[in-house]
């Protein structure tokens, strides 16, 4: 190995430590949560900079625009920032949060087509070109025309000799998901509430990605009806009338139907505050009992509102308590949301 | 290397030579983007000691190259013979043109005089420092070596690059009871090892304040008198003569690339082809780009100013006598240009070299300021030579080793208007009350105010 490559696995091994020991501050770090699109996650780390006395004050410009300085002359400008490839990330966040591992059930549906060049072909590019098989070809050509002689046994491929490494498609079970997000909008979530319910459902779904590539997310919100929204209009603080928790349920219900159980791992994130229409509950609960089976897991997260505290999380665990797709949990505030996020999924 | 560059190489060396450009050999070789990459976060090394931060800086050098950023053309290092490397791939007239600036750079570090004490052995010594290191690591660990660097390479700006220069008589030894043998400062330690700790009361008796003058060789005073291991001397010995190896650069950058830019186009410009000549401006007008700050650009007008200026006879007590308008106008064909630029390329750092040529008349006639700003020249010109002294860090002084007479250390800020960046000035400030082992001061200004910033106190 290179000197130079002993010291970037250090710098690696530096960045990753530095991750897992600020896992629970990146969990609410806004400027974390919007880039999670892309390949590549920067994560500001100016602890992985050696301090040096240097001016505090930016260069303004002077003559000649900006100045030495962010040209390797002396201190520049840029904040260090590491680069971490989202899996990567995630299991390291992962490993610090002891988020755990999603099984995927069933083999999923055949929906990827993998290629490998498998197969020959007449035709192709010049990179792909099998040599042995060319050769085989020209001899058996020079064999049957008689060109062959022993004594000098040289071949020399002709057009109709090459033959190229081809690929061959061949079906691939890709295990899959859904995730189906249902808020409660009832009045009493206010922007403090929303943002914890909006950094959970996010790491939820990145981390149910991790393990199914293929995720489809759906959305929907309710008071005493509940509705489907855009991923968008989700995040949306709005106040609404009464609750009815089981107007969610059965909508999900509804929707979950055009991804059949034997296909998809079905997950169902709930979020409200708990209080729920005193005549709903055995309503809400019995769909509960009927959906539980299917589903890979139904997370309820109780975020605490300013009003106090509802019911319907005692409620479920003391009806449904013993199943395991259940997962329930209290959020409180920030400092809940590690632990809030680990049980969510399922851990 | 190929033998139609080394064809080249050759011609263009003795075009170079016949131009009185003097230099070592030069070692050309070509390198893959990969390996540029390393050469680069190794500061043109194959190799240094163990560390990081070289493995961030080569990441960085690596992703700029793969997403086009921006490519290393070419690295030349200050040793002799002088080693430089060629990116593989750089059509042949890139090559051309890189290997005649080469020469020029190599020129340069021969005969600036801000490079004369600079080793030319420091490929070599590189190679011995990161020995040094491994060596350390193997015996006491790789992370509290690792640990110990942090925190020394947070002081390597905290140098005085004039050291070299400067041959003050040193203070009068206790009588040298044993012959000293001259070695590298790193390996002093070892070779002649100090004397047995002065007793208390004689500690106490003695007189003689520590540092006897304020110093800005932070490092080399803590390399001498902290009490450390003496590996841990010897690391900071390394970051220091690292760190002044590599001053001369940092202060002759937009010299020392005018320089090359001139030679390379005086140099190549006869030789090409009709065709190469395209491609030749294509090249020359990225390298000469007006973006932001470019001391390629910077350097070679200002010196191609300062060689029509002194073929022209623009200088002398006459010519500073008339109105800036007629400045423009006068003439007296004196052909002066080509002595005053090897002049200029020995004696000048940045800072004097801009001091002294960045006139207002160039700057008018390089657009570089409108006609109607020219009161705001000599605050903007200021500005910048503020920016290039001292490497563009602030300037540090240790003014007592001893301060309220506990042995604390008592540094100075020299503050000229900007203030320091508080956060990372207060964790060099621990960095070096750890080093140290007693509470550590900086007067400087923050928020207007003159402070005193401590550590450990």
């Amino acid at each position: 190995m290179r000197p130079v490559e002993r010291d970037l696995l250090r710098f690696k091994e530096i960045v990753r430590g530095e991750v897992k020991k600020r896992a629970r501050e990146f969990l609410t770090r806004e400027e974390l949560l919007g880039q999670m699109e892309g390949r590549v996650v920067s994560i500001p780390l100016p602890q992985l900079e050696v301090p040096k006395i240097v001016y505090g004050e930016p260069w303004g410009e002077g003559l000649l625009g900006g100045g030495p300085g962010a040209e390797g002359l002396g201190p520049g400008g840029h904040i260090p920032v590491a680069e971490l490839e989202l899996e990567e990330f995630l299991d390291l966040m992962g490993e610090a949060l002891k988020l755990p591992r999603l099984r995927p059930k069933g083999e999923g549906e055949v929906t990827e087509e993998a290629f490998r060049h498998t197969t020959i072909a007449r035709k192709g590019p010049r990179g792909l070109r099998h040599v042995r098989r060319t050769l085989k070809e020209s001899l058996k050509r020079s064999l049957f025309s008689g060109e062959y002689r022993e004594e000098d046994p040289r071949l020399v491929p002709e057009r109709e000799d090459l033959r190229y490494k081809a690929p061959k498609a061949k079906p691939r079970p890709h295990a899959q998901a859904v995730v189906l997000f249902a808020l409660d909008v009832s009045g009493s979530m206010r922007e403090e509430e929303l943002s914890l319910v909006r950094t959970l459902s996010f790491w939820i779904t990145l981390w149910i990605r991790r393990h199914f590539p293929r995720l489809e997310r759906r959305y929907l919100l309710h008071d005493a009806e509940a509705w489907e929204v855009s991923e968008e209009e989700f995040f949306k603080a709005r106040e609404g009338g009464g609750t009815r928790l089981s107007s969610a349920l059965l909508l999900a219900e509804e929707i979950l139907k055009a991804y059949p159980e034997a296909f998809y791992n079905r997950y169902l994130y709930h979020f409200s505050d708990g209080e729920n229409w005193h005549g709903d509950t055995p309503v809400a609960l019995e769909a509960l009992g009927r959906l539980l089976p299917s589903l890979a897991l139904y997370g309820y997260a109780q975020v605490q509102g300013p009003y106090g505290q509802g019911r319907f999380l005692e409620e479920v665990e003391e009806a449904l308590g013993e199943r395991e797709e259940l997962a329930a949990v209290e959020v409180r505030g920030r400092e809940d949301l590690a632990l809030a996020l680990r049980r969510l999924l399922g851990g | 290397m190929r033998k139609e560059l080394q064809d080249w190489a050759l011609r263009l060396r003795e075009r170079a030579e016949a131009e009185e450009l003097s230099f070592p050999p030069v070692l050309f070789e070509e390198v893959g983007p990969e390996e540029m990459a390393m050469l680069a976060a190794y500061g043109g090394f194959p190799r240094r000691y163990p560390h990081w931060r070289f493995g961030s800086e080569y990441l960085r050098h690596r992703e700029v190259y793969r997403y086009g950023l921006g490519r290393i053309y070419e690295l030349v290092v200050n040793t002799a013979p002088v080693h430089a490397y060629l990116l593989k791939g750089n059509t042949l007239l890139a090559q051309k043109l890189v290997i005649a600036h080469v020469y020029a750079h190599a020129d340069f570090f021969q005969n600036n005089l801000a490079f004369r004490p600079t080793p030319k052995d420091m490929l070599e010594e590189m190679a011995h420092h990161a020995a040094f290191v491994e060596r350390a690591m193997e015996k006491h660990g790789a992370r509290s070596v690792e640990e110990f660097l942090d925190m020394a390479l947070s002081l390597e700006n905290l140098i005085d690059p004039h050291t070299p220069y400067i041959q003050r008589p040193r203070e009068v030894e206790e009588k040298p009871e044993s012959p000293r043998l001259k070695v590298r400062p790193y390996l002093d330690p070892y070779v002649n090892p100090p004397p047995e700790p002065p007793k208390e009361a004689e500690e106490g008796a003695s007189l003689k304040p520590l540092p006897p003058r304020p110093t800005r060789d932070i490092l080399g005073f803590l390399a001498q008198y902290a009490p450390l291991a003496p590996w841990q001397r010897g690391i900071l010995e390394i970051i220091r003569e690292e760190s002044l190896y590599y001053a001369p650069q940092a202060a002759t950058k937009i010299l020392n690339e005018g320089w090359a830019t001139y030679w390379h186009t005086r140099l190549l410009l006869p030789l090409l082809s009709p065709e190469e000549a395209l491609e030749f401006a294509e090249l020359q007008a990225g390298l000469l780009a007006p973006h932001g700050f470019n001391p390629y650009r910077l350097g070679y007008l200002l010196l191609k100013e300062v060689e029509e200026r002194w073929d022209k006879g623009r200088y002398g007590p006459e010519y500073e006598a008339l109105p800036l308008g007629e400045r423009l106008r006068y003439e007296r064909p004196t052909g002066e240009g080509r002595r005053k630029l090897f002049q200029v390329r020995t004696v000048h750092t940045d800072i004097s070299f801009l001091e002294e040529f960045l006139t207002p008349e160039f700057a008018l006639r390089q657009r570089l300021i409108a006609p109607e700003d020219l009161p705001r020249f000599q605050g903007a010109k200021r500005a910048l030579l503020f920016r290039l002294t001292n490497m563009g860090y602030p300037i540090v002084e240790l003014v007592d080793a001893n301060y309220g007479n506990r042995g604390e250390l008592y540094l100075e800020h020299l503050y000229e208007g900007v203030e320091l960046d508080q956060r990372k000035t207060k964790a060099v400030l621990q960095n070096l009350h750890r080093l140290w082992g007693r509470p550590v001061h900086l007067k400087t200004v923050a928020n207007g105010k003159e402070t005193l910033l401590s550590a450990g106190a």
